[in-house]
């Protein structure tokens, strides 16, 4: 019986995986060349060819080495999840809102939307940063391609399309009503009002910005993917 | 005889679909998939097990060591649930390319 443990640990020098992983790798596929040279032993053929035709299934040990080294090394430093959602969610959270605090500083101002009452704006007052609004289909886009192109799934390239708003969907969903309860010096009449044009123009406005340039660039990566797929099958 | 290209995009279809039936090792897997597909599919080591670190990586199949009934020590791939869940998302595309690559033909043999 060959040693096929010592065959291929000679073949795979130089697999760079941790010493009890490596040991795994080399008797799992000693164990599966030991199965397939019994197989032709059974089918009559001599030792010496048996373990030829085994050894023919690797043509290239260097190129075998390398593929398992990625496909065991480089996947586990980031996780998938990482990968397809919280990297791609943390950046495009990272760049709107570092882009708002830029705007803030240096302007423009903000177009200030309310009813006027004589000289003064009735509250409730919606900020909107429209050079912000513009550029969030940009980020959105960066999101859905970074995304896609880790692999995630729609939920996952959804997500981080839209994950910067989900701070402010948050504090307009929980935070709001809550301060309303137990903060007396809210003015508890415009509540609603607040609550509707807040939602508006920090939810569904840059959501909305969000997802025309997220699900515009999902849609063109995914056609890209398919024909590269039927191309390359 | 289908190409190597496609060959390699059927792939994880091929082993996702074969464990479906149940938990096998490499060798085995191989043979059955060879089988079943009368011989159009064939996985050598070298593509086999680059492919099956890959999808265990990824968490679609997960695999642990067993004793055989010969008494040799195999590892032994099974479906994890995320497997299955990718499973039918990866039939309706590949039935839905053939489907295209069909009507592709037809129209230009009509």
């Amino acid at each position: 019986m060959r040693d096929w443990e010592t065959r291929v640990e000679q073949h795979l020098v130089g697999l760079a995986l941790e010493p009890t992983e490596r040991a795994e790798v080399i008797a799992e596929l000693a164990a599966h060349l030991e199965e397939s040279c019994e197989e032709w032993r059974k089918q009559g053929m001599t030792e010496e060819e048996a373990a030829r035709r085994t050894l023919s299934e690797v043509e290239d040990w260097q190129n075998l080495r390398q593929r398992i080294q990625n496909a065991r090394t480089k996947e586990s430093i980031m996780t998938n999840r990482v990968k397809q959602f919280w990297l791609p969610s943390l950046l495009t959270l990272l760049l709107t809102m570092g882009l708002l605090m830029l705007i803030q500083l240096f302007g423009p101002n903000p177009w200030m939307v309310a009813r006027k009452s004589g000289w003064t704006l009735v509250a409730p007052v919606a900020v909107v940063y429209l050079p912000w609004l513009l550029s969030l289909p940009v980020i959105g886009a960066m999101g859905a391609f970074l995304s896609s192109r880790a692999g995630g799934s729609r939920r996952a390239v959804f997500s981080s399309i839209v994950f910067p708003v989900l701070p402010y969907l948050v504090f307009f969903l929980l935070a709001l009503p809550v301060m309303a309860i137990f903060n007396d010096r809210l003015a508890h009449n415009i509540m609603f009002g607040a609550l509707f044009v807040g939602l508006f123009a920090w939810v569904l406005a840059p959501g909305a910005a969000l997802l025309a340039g997220g699900l515009l660039a999902q849609m063109f990566l995914s056609r890209r993917l398919d024909s590269r797929r039927i191309v390359s099958g | 005889m289908i190409g190597a290209g496609v060959k390699r995009g059927t792939a994880e279809l091929a082993v996702l679909s074969i464990l479906e039936e149940g938990p096998l090792h490499g060798y085995e897997m191989a043979r059955r998939i060879e089988e079943q597909t009368k011989g159009a599919l064939r996985f050598t080591l070298a593509a086999l097990y680059p492919m099956l670190y890959r999808m265990e990586q990824r968490g679609w199949i997960r695999g642990a060591w067993e004793i055989s009934a010969s008494g040799r020590r195999k590892r032994c791939y099974r479906l994890t649930p995320a497997g299955k869940k990718k499973l039918s998302p990866l039939r309706k595309e590949w039935a839905e390319l053939y489907g295209a690559l069909r009507r592709l033909t037809k129209v230009s043999h009509a």
